[in-house]
């Protein structure tokens, strides 16, 4: 573990373009967006590239200068003595900013092509390039305020980019409602922040880890859970997942890049960064583990019941996520990484796929409405197809070498209820991916687009490059065990920490473990072609559709009433109470009150006034009489005096 | 017989209790302006008088001061006498109550 | 030296002269709403800009200055003492920002009276934040509801909000007046505002730190003190309910922070579980209320209570960090709460409602209106990188330390209801589909852009680096 490196100051000259570039992206296409027209997209696709350029330069120069320097820190500022703030490039940051820059540059540029046309269309560039900006700093930061900063920031590109086209209501209510679960989320890493801050005064990574060993378990439990609340806001965990499926109201490039590829990989970050406190704390790490089993098996459940296109991938997002805090919970933070490096790939490479196909469709999102796609659109279908292989977990593929070690993870790190639910999941995963493949793919046509119009070679080619690693980098970086190039870059990092862990040898080794598993896959398949690409299933696949659409259990179609139980705890009863405040509280009871005191002093007035008859000579009487009594008074007093 | 300070003294109580009589029973605001005039001018007398006893130049001051404000005084009676003052050409102050509360 | 009394009197004696010139170069027609847009009345603006320049520029020049004169020898010895303590400085700042913003933007009937009030609300309250003596303070305290008076009397929407407004200040004008008074004769002198003097005990002592606590809460307003301030910021007319929201409602909270802070410590100490009680209230009823209220003014005046309730929270936990984080926040809200009023003026002027049951889809039209108030909004529920998140995260951290967990875990429940409130409000008035019978009319047009671009410039650039106001 590098906290002895954490902290120390280096020169990263790079690390600070590398991150400021997407910004001042931002506030080109957001300042000179009339101006700029078309040229928008290029430019803030320009910067984003950069910036991934910038990021192998800076890994390159740090790995030749000083071996191992990755995890120097490169000073940035500083609020107030202990509110030191800088950027820290380690493998952790290094991993998520290749995939932001990188992917982040794909997404981008084949957004080119598919917002073509859009009225706000350098609005757009400027949301991601801003996005970008605000996903960096939270990765790049060597502090929790500043991740926090970032992690607010990456809320609101989010709010923007779901609400992008706010001129419809749902659009509005889904960027409304991501917004404010993702506050929940922050307002518990805030609380995080109170506790570190009060209890070691200070914020960077490298203080509060080197701290970490002297403080109490019950303190660093609360602070895992603090920090928790927010991952489970920002990856869309139980119970506060209910934002992701309505976020993809957003246009699919920000499905693909925020939604999928990097923003909800956040708390995944989130808990690896802070390994060196959750690692020794078994409590914590039952908590998020059981929560992220939970959500895996939730997301896929939900995936299971779904028509939207984009709705199907974004709960297959949601349970993907619960793999990956599942992993990173129980300790096998490279696994958990791992599978978030290879998600980001072919579940991009979904999104994309998906946005070819609803680009061509005039917008269709509808599963049901399509069919037969494989003939119309080939290379749509091609893509959709390596991608799905390759988060089923089929081998050879990446999503099979980094989905294994998560699932081993849990035997290797002592928890087999856990392991039994995710292999479980994984069957499921097959089930509604491929699901999704045959009702959209295969079979007849049955929308009512006549001519697909093919996309440009910008959407086109992102697409494509996306394929190779989705298929291929899993067998390069992940095979080998424990002497693979991925468990050689993490050593520094993980290392130690999963040593600490008692480390007992799971009962079944690693290749029974990916036998189990894919048996469940290939079951998962069987029933999808069972159900919905065997010929029986193709010949009057419409009715079969509809069929299913009536009989789908009320508890899927209401997506496990978590929404309305949100509703009814928290929502209605604020709203109930503001109104009674606002229009019975205050205008009756403190008002009223108020009246109160009006009231008597107006009474006290009647009373006084009845005295005031306006005649003056009565006044003159009653001054004789006054003035008579003082002196009648004071010639006692005095004689009594003397 | 010596004038004392004494004759001062009453002569000064019953000028004053003249007034006070006089504001309290008679309806005329003319007459009652007077008898406020005689009030102020029992007190200047008192004023006088003590002066000369105990050789003090204070109280001439205040005779002084009481002339003015009594001056001031009449200037503001007059003229609510003259506001008041109805077309029947007589002025009663029980008629005036425009400030009963 | 001598600039200090002139930065008081400049706008006071500018707003008086505006009143002697004549009316028709200085004022427009009105309202007719196509010559609104151009401007009338521009004369008097300039001026008035112009003077809320000057002061701006000589409370730079002389920050560190102080100007005296002996004014009271018994009963207690009291001066014309003025001079910028460090938080004044920046309150005062923020006033001429403030001000000078807000009279740039002013559209409403007899143009050049009400700038003159505006200059005069500037100098009276420069006169009560720059004052160092604790009786010129309580003067200055009085004379400053008058221009809010008269503004509510004659542009108001309703006169008995003018009386509520003067009536529940007056009062609180009032025990501030007589407790300055018990205090000037037991203590000796009222010339007390940044010194370092011993804190004030006896018997009287608690009863003075109750009159001055009472003006102070309700001039914040803290709950339950708080029901003229609804009526008073959605009836001021958009340019003073600006000023009004972002300086006016610092009086308190600096007379708490500059006054009862180091001369009563004891009490703000025995009273701090009461103080924090009625803060906490404070905070959790203002954000449910603007949760529901449907008048957009109204949303950001309940607001106000619940951020005001916050910086009270941070004062009574008498922690140093809390109270620097006050410091950061006094100035964020006067610079978002301005920005917020102010834009919603703008949407108000244009739209002839503020009924954010009527309004909605103006965003696509108006995408500059649209972009100030996001920030503004932005700023105001606290996202990081603007400088209301700084202000909420270093008081926050130090009443933790201090010691308390309640009022922090309630301040972060009112983080999660401020962000929907106030996205409810942009996006009520800015998203959704466009309102047919709205008229549609002209977006930001070059004189408001800039108007409100320093303060939403400035919660940016303190949201970047708070260090100049957290090293005070």
């Amino acid at each position: 573990m590098p906290h002895h490196l954490l902290g120390v100051p280096g020169s990263y000259p790079l690390v600070e373009a590398l991150w400021l570039l997407p910004l001042a992206g931002a506030i080109l296409c957001w300042a000179f967006g009339p101006q700029l027209r078309t040229l928008a997209g290029w430019l803030a696709s320009a910067l984003v590239g950069a910036s991934f350029v910038l990021a192998a330069l800076s890994w390159g120069a740090a790995t030749q200068t000083a071996g191992a320097a990755l995890g120097a820190s490169q000073a940035l500022g500083s609020w107030l003595p202990g509110f030191d703030f800088g950027l820290l490039l380690d493998p952790l940051s290094l991993i998520w900013t290749f995939i932001i820059t990188g992917v982040g540059f794909l997404i981008v540029f084949y957004s080119i092509g598919y917002m073509e046309g859009d009225r706000a269309y350098a609005r757009f560039f400027a949301y991601m390039s801003f996005f970008v900006f605000a996903m960096l700093t939270l990765v790049l930061s060597d502090n929790w305020v500043g991740l926090l900063v970032g992690w607010g920031l990456v809320g609101v590109a989010s709010y923007f980019l779901i609400g992008f086209w706010f001129q419809r209501p749902s659009a509005v209510a889904a960027a409304r409602k991501a917004f404010v679960i993702n506050v929940v989320g922050d307002a518990g890493m805030m609380f995080a922040i109170f506790l570190i801050v009060a209890n070691v005064h200070a914020i960077g990574f490298g203080d509060v880890f080197s701290a970490a060993g002297g403080l109490s378990s019950t303190l660093v439990f609360w602070i895992c859970a603090a920090l928790f609340i927010g991952a489970v806001a920002k990856s869309a965990q139980i119970p506060l997942h209910t934002w992701l499926p309505d976020a993809m109201e957003g246009p699919t490039p920000v499905s693909a890049l925020i939604h999928a590829a990097t923003m909800v990989t956040a708390g995944v970050y989130l808990v690896a960064r802070s390994a060196p406190l959750w690692s020794h704390n078994p409590q914590a790490q039952v908590l998020v583990g059981t929560v992220g089993a939970i959500t895996a098996l939730t997301g896929a459940i939900l995936g299971t019941a779904q028509w939207d296109i984009k709705r199907i991938l974004a709960y297959s997002t949601m349970s993907q996520i619960g793999y990956m805090i599942m992993a990173v919970g129980v300790g096998a933070y490279e696994g958990g990484v791992a599978l978030f490096f290879t998600h980001a790939f072919f579940k991009a490479q979904l999104f994309l796929g998906a946005g070819l196909v609803i680009h061509a469709l005039n917008n269709e999102q509808d599963v049901r409405r399509m069919g037969g796609l494989w003939k119309k659109m080939p290379f749509a279908f091609w893509v959709m197809l390596t991608a799905v292989l390759a988060i089923t977990g089929v081998p050879g593929f990446s999503g099979f070498f980094s989905k294994d070690e998560v699932i081993f993870g849990d035997l290797q790190f002592g928890h087999p209820v856990l392991f039994a639910i995710s292999a479980l999941t994984a069957g499921i995963t097959a089930y509604y991916m491929f699901r999704l493949l045959f009702i959209a793919f295969f079979g007849e046509y049955r929308g009512d687009v006549d001519h697909a119009h093919a996309p440009g070679w910008t959407m086109n080619v992102p697409v494509a490059i996306l394929v190779a690693p989705s298929v291929a980098i899993g067998a390069a970086l992940l095979s080998g065990g424990e002497n693979s190039p991925w468990a050689r870059f993490f050593a520094a990092q993980f290392g130690p920490d999963m040593a600490a862990i008692a480390h007992r040898p799971p009962a079944i080794s690693e290749g029974v473990t990916s036998g189990i598993v894919f048996a469940l896959v290939l079951i998962g398949f069987a029933i999808a072609w069972w159900r919905y690409a065997s010929p029986g299933a193709q010949r009057d696949a419409g009715e079969r559709l509809e069929g299913e659409t009536r009989g789908m259990p009320a508890v899927l179609v209401h997506l496990f009433y978590v929404d309305d139980a949100i509703q009814l705890l928290f929502v209605r009863p604020a709203q109930r109470l503001g109104a009674f405040f606002g229009s019975i509280f205050d205008p009756h009871v403190i008002d009223g009150a108020v009246r109160d005191v009006v009231f008597w002093a107006r009474w006290l007035g009647t009373l006084v006034r009845s005295f005031q008859t306006g005649l003056v000579r009565a006044y003159a009487l009653i001054l004789v009489f006054g003035a008579t009594c003082f002196i009648v008074y004071y010639a006692f007093a005095a004689g009594a005096l003397h | 017989m010596a004038v004392s300070i004494d004759h001062y003294v009453g002569l000064a109580a019953v000028m004053f209790f003249i007034g006070v009589i006089g504001v309290i029973v008679r309806c005329n605001p003319l007459v009652m302006l007077m008898s406020i005039e005689l009030m102020f001018n029992a007190a200047n007398l008192l004023f006088i008088a003590f002066a000369r006893v105990w050789l003090q130049n204070a109280g001439h001051i205040f005779a002084f001061l009481v002339i003015t404000v009594a001056a001031a005084e009449a200037a503001i009676g007059l003229a609510i006498i003259v506001t008041t003052f109805g077309p029947e050409r007589y002025v009663d102050v029980d008629d005036v109550r425009a400030l009963r509360g | 030296m001598a600039l200090v009394p002139i930065t008081i009197l400049l706008p006071l004696v500018v707003g008086a002269l505006l009143y002697a010139l004549p009316r028709a170069p200085l004022d427009g027609v009105y309202p007719e709403p196509s010559r609104r847009a151009r401007g009338d009345g521009w004369l008097a603006r300039v001026i008035g800009v112009a003077t809320a320049v000057a002061t701006f520029a000589m409370l730079v020049a002389e920050r560190d200055a102080q100007w005296s004169v002996r004014w009271l020898s018994r009963p207690f010895t009291a001066a014309f003492h003025f001079g910028a303590t460090p938080v004044a400085f920046w309150i005062a700042l923020l006033l001429a920002l403030c001000t000078a913003c807000a009279i740039a933007t002013t559209r409403v009937a007899r143009t050049r009276d009400f700038v003159a009030l505006l200059l005069m609300l500037e100098g009276t309250m420069l006169g009560l934040f720059l004052a160092r003596d604790l009786l010129v303070f309580a003067l200055f305290w009085d004379l400053m509801l008058l221009p809010v008076f008269f503004g509510l009397l004659n542009w108001g929407e309703h006169p008995a909000t003018a009386w509520r407004y003067f009536i529940y200040n007056f009062a609180g004008g009032l025990t501030l007046l007589l407790a300055t008074a018990a205090f000037g004769v037991i203590y000796g002198s009222t010339d007390v505002i940044g010194r370092t003097g011993a804190p004030l005990v006896g018997a009287w002592a608690p009863w003075i730190f109750a009159g001055f606590a009472f003006a102070f809460l309700v001039k914040t307003p803290i709950w339950p003190l708080h029901t003229w301030m609804p009526p008073t910021y959605s009836g001021l007319p958009p340019p003073m309910v600006a000023v009004v929201s972002a300086v006016q409602s610092k009086a308190g909270l600096y007379g708490l922070l500059a006054i009862a802070l180091p001369l009563l410590p004891n009490y703000v100490h025995q009273y701090a579980l009461p103080l924090m009680v009625l803060a906490a209230v404070s905070l959790i009823y203002g954000a449910v209320v603007a949760l529901v209220q449907n008048d957009a003014k109204r949303v950001v005046a309940y607001s106000s209570l619940s951020h005001l309730g916050l910086i009270v929270i941070a004062i009574a936990s008498l922690n140093p960090l809390a109270i620097k984080g006050a410091i950061v926040y006094i100035v964020a809200h006067g610079l978002f709460s301005a920005a917020l009023f102010m834009v919603l003026g703008y949407v108000e002027e244009r739209e002839d409602t503020r009924s954010l049951l009527r309004l909605g889809g103006l965003g696509w039209k108006n995408p500059r209106l649209a972009g100030a108030l996001c920030i503004a909004a932005l700023a105001a529920l606290g996202l990081p990188g603007l400088a209301g998140f700084v202000g909420e995260l270093v008081i926050l951290i130090g009443v933790y330390q201090a010691g308390y967990t309640w009022p922090v875990v309630v301040a972060l429940i009112a983080i999660i209801l401020a962000s929907a409130y106030l996205i409810r409000l942009y996006q009520d008035v800015m998203n959704g589909p466009e309102v047919e019978d709205l008229p549609v009319r002209a977006d930001l047009s070059w004189v408001e852009g800039l108007a409100v671009a320093p303060l939403l410039f400035a919660l940016v650039a303190l949201g970047v680096d708070p260090a100049p106001l957290l090293r005070l």
